[in-house]
């Protein structure tokens, strides 16, 4: 609204001069008024006060927030803040050169300036930068509301010093704090809307959501509503091997379906649906089409395929959890996946494995392999052992009728995983009875970089036992296999990425020599 | 790493940014004394009884930019031949001639004392010249490479005049019925 205002005014001044002259004249009779009241005992600390809108004043507060942000490794903030920074500096910067408005007429002015003055440029950077501490530093909440009001009163005073000091004139100085206020809340409020990438200074990934206040009052509602059971606690798990969704675990009341339970739930907003879009543009420059990287459009569209993953993967009798449904939070922005938790199960990295488990993972990849599926993460958090069985969990990257290349690398993966708890040896051994080993050396041959899970790769290198070197030295001989796939798309995608970073920059280069 | 250096770079286009002056590549045309940027110059040094200004841009030239803040206002000229920032002009309040040898002025420099500082010719043809006046002070820089045509020189001298500040004065309280403090105009609230 406040931008419309004044994007109004902008035009009208620059169309119609006339209504300069009419600004000029309602500004001088304002600022006359405040400048009456000058007195040698106040010039003092209205100069100080002005400080505050000085460039080292500003300069050593965005160096603390940015400092701040990458202390607690809060990018995406970190990203807004600079970006609304960046757009603050370089648009109240042209306006006022296309505007070209004077500094105050009629009365002395006692303080330094620097340029036009309209709109005016230190309140402008001083108010965003402010902003910018209040969304990306301070929890949402009572504490936020209270900075906010102070943030208020910081650019009321700086600004009544400013008109005091006739450095700016009022419709200057409103037009500068307006404007930078409102590009940083509308930057955080846009690109980092609270309840998806809330401030908080708990451990936790950006991906996942805070599940507690009215989050948490919708799904308990939604999951009785559409499940038709009652949640008496919701608890994030297992958040340290997810970094895709938030994984709950929903304690269900006794009903007439049972006793007291848990089940397993995943928890998708929009940010996943933004995240799988990048990463997949990423994989798509960095490694070209090595597998289908179409993003999901929507988060409904999310779910929905995992719940078919679900369902596809029990009908070929792979031991994945029993789906319970599709829970709608919020329509078209936050959705939950509701299924069975494995009690009592723990992930195969902390757990005792022995020939049974082995031979399970092993003949899961063959199942996968005669059902034409590809899991696409196996890794130490995605399998579980419940009761000395193996289970498989998160399914959300299966995919139907994968390339031999996918099919071959979810068998190294799964015989690395498997040799991290035993030995590389043993495994190779068990493997021999369900894959021939032309199979086992193909799949050694397409395993490198990330065609393994970060996790793995990290298991692997603590391990320190060279778990790959030694498959592959077991393997009979096979060259590697290319992961790099070149494609029209492909090269377009990175000039296309290249040129928007070159025109990024040089927009920036050209500011800067205009400035220096 | 990379994520670091990235970040690293924005920041410190970002901290550097509240530092920036401020430039426009707005003419100081003498045919345009209503022009704002008169206005700002005459605010930047409110006792200076003139303003720098520009006659035309010769051909070979380019208006390349201004500065102002207070206490001073500069702008440069490229010359399309011999490089950028060929002439600097300066408006101070007052400024260190010492060194400097009395020259005539110019016929549009009349009511003023001129100073010229010695050439240098080596490694560039550099000499600045001093309009001192009522409570101010003009210098242009001139920085030539070696073996540059005195015409261009004098090319540039030609080119950068005066407007009375009076003028500047005058168009303000036409236009807004306002008082633009400093030399030759009515007193303002202090």
């Amino acid at each position: 609204m406040m931008i419309a205002y004044f994007t109004a005014v902008l035009l009208g001044v620059l169309i119609f001069p006339s209504t300069a002259r009419l600004f000029e004249r309602w500004d001088a009779v304002r600022l006359r008024w405040v400048t009456s009241l000058r007195t040698d005992w106040l010039t003092h600390p209205m100069l100080w006060m002005n400080l505050l809108a000085s460039r080292w004043t500003i300069r050593a507060l965005r160096w603390g927030t940015i400092l701040a942000l990458v202390v607690v490794r809060r990018w995406r903030h970190l990203w807004v803040y600079v970006s609304s920074i960046v757009a603050v500096e370089l648009i109240a910067y042209q306006t006022s050169i296309q505007m070209a408005r004077p500094r105050p007429f009629g009365v002395t002015i006692l303080a330094g300036w620097n340029g036009f003055s309209m709109p005016s440029r230190p309140l402008a950077g001083l108010s965003v930068s402010l902003m910018g501490v209040a969304y990306a530093l301070i929890p949402h909440g009572r504490v936020r509301n209270r900075a906010k009001w102070a943030i208020a009163l910081v650019l009321l005073a700086v600004a009544f010093a400013r008109l005091y000091l006739a450095v700016d004139q009022p419709t200057s100085a409103a037009f500068g704090a307006i404007f930078g206020v409102a590009v940083g809340l509308v930057a955080f409020r846009w690109f980092c809307p609270n309840d998806v990438f809330p401030v908080t200074y708990k451990r936790g990934k950006a991906a996942h959501l805070d599940v507690g206040g009215r989050r948490g009052q919708a799904i308990i509602a939604a999951v009785h509503d559409q499940v038709g059971v009652d949640i008496t606690e919701i608890k994030p798990v297992g958040l340290e091997g997810s970094g895709g969704s938030t994984p709950l675990r929903l304690r269900i009341s006794a009903d007439e379906r049972g006793p007291e339970r848990y089940l397993f739930a995943k928890l998708y907003a929009k940010n996943h649906v933004r995240a799988d879009r990048w990463y997949k543009l990423g994989r798509s420059i960095l490694y070209g089409a090595l597998e289908d990287e179409t993003p999901f459009g929507t988060v409904r569209r999310f779910v929905e395929y995992e719940d078919y993953a679900l369902r596809l993967l029990r009908d070929h009798g792979i031991a994945v959890p029993e789906p319970y449904g599709v829970v709608e939070i919020t329509p078209e922005r936050e959705y939950m996946i509701v299924m069975e938790f494995f009690e009592g199960a723990v992930e195969i990295g902390e757990s005792e494995i022995d020939d049974t488990v082995i031979d399970e993972g092993l003949l899961l990849i063959r199942n996968l392999w005669q059902a034409g599926l590809a899991h696409r993460d196996v890794k130490p958090a995605n399998l579980m052992v419940q009761g000395g069985h193996l289970r498989l969990i998160d399914v959300f990257f299966v995919q139907v009728r994968p390339s031999p290349w996918r099919q071959a690398v979810d068998l190294a993966n799964m015989m690395m995983v498997l040799a991290l708890r035993s030995d590389p040896e043993h495994v190779w051994e068990r493997a021999l009875a369900l894959f021939t080993e032309d199979e086992l050396a193909e799949a050694f041959a397409a395993t490198r970089g990330i065609a393994s899970p970060s996790q793995l790769r990290a298991n692997l290198k603590e391990d320190g036992r060279g778990i790959l070197e030694r498959f592959r030295e077991l393997a009979p001989a096979r060259p590697p296999i290319a992961i790099q796939r070149w494609s029209v798309r492909r090269i377009a995608l990175t000039i296309a990425v290249v040129l928007a970073a070159v025109l990024f920059l040089a927009f920036l280069v050209g500011n800067w020599a205009v400035f220096a | 790493m990379r994520r670091f250096v990235a970040i690293a770079m924005v920041s410190l286009t970002v901290i550097a940014l509240p530092g920036c002056a401020s430039n426009t590549s707005r003419v100081p045309a003498c045919t345009h004394p209503d022009d704002s940027l008169f206005q700002l110059m005459a605010q930047s040094v409110p006792s200076a009884t003139k303003l720098p200004c520009l006659t035309e841009v010769p051909a070979g030239w380019i208006f390349s930019g201004t500065q102002m803040r207070d206490g001073l206002s500069r702008f440069w000229l490229d010359s399309g031949v011999v490089g950028v920032r060929t002439v600097e002009v300066d408006l101070a309040a007052r400024c260190d001639v010492s060194g400097a040898v009395p020259a005539p002025p110019a016929p549009d420099e009349a009511g003023t004392r001129v100073f010229i500082s010695p050439s240098s010719l080596e490694p560039t043809l550099a000499t600045d010249r001093f309009v001192v006046f009522g409570g101010g002070c003009v210098t242009y820089r001139f920085r030539l490479p070696p073996g540059t045509p005195p015409a261009l020189l004098l090319q540039g001298e030609e080119a950068l005049s005066f407007l009375p500040r009076a003028v500047v004065v005058k168009e303000v309280h036409d236009d807004f019925g306002l008082v633009l403090c400093g030399a030759g105009a009515p007193a303002c609230t202090d």
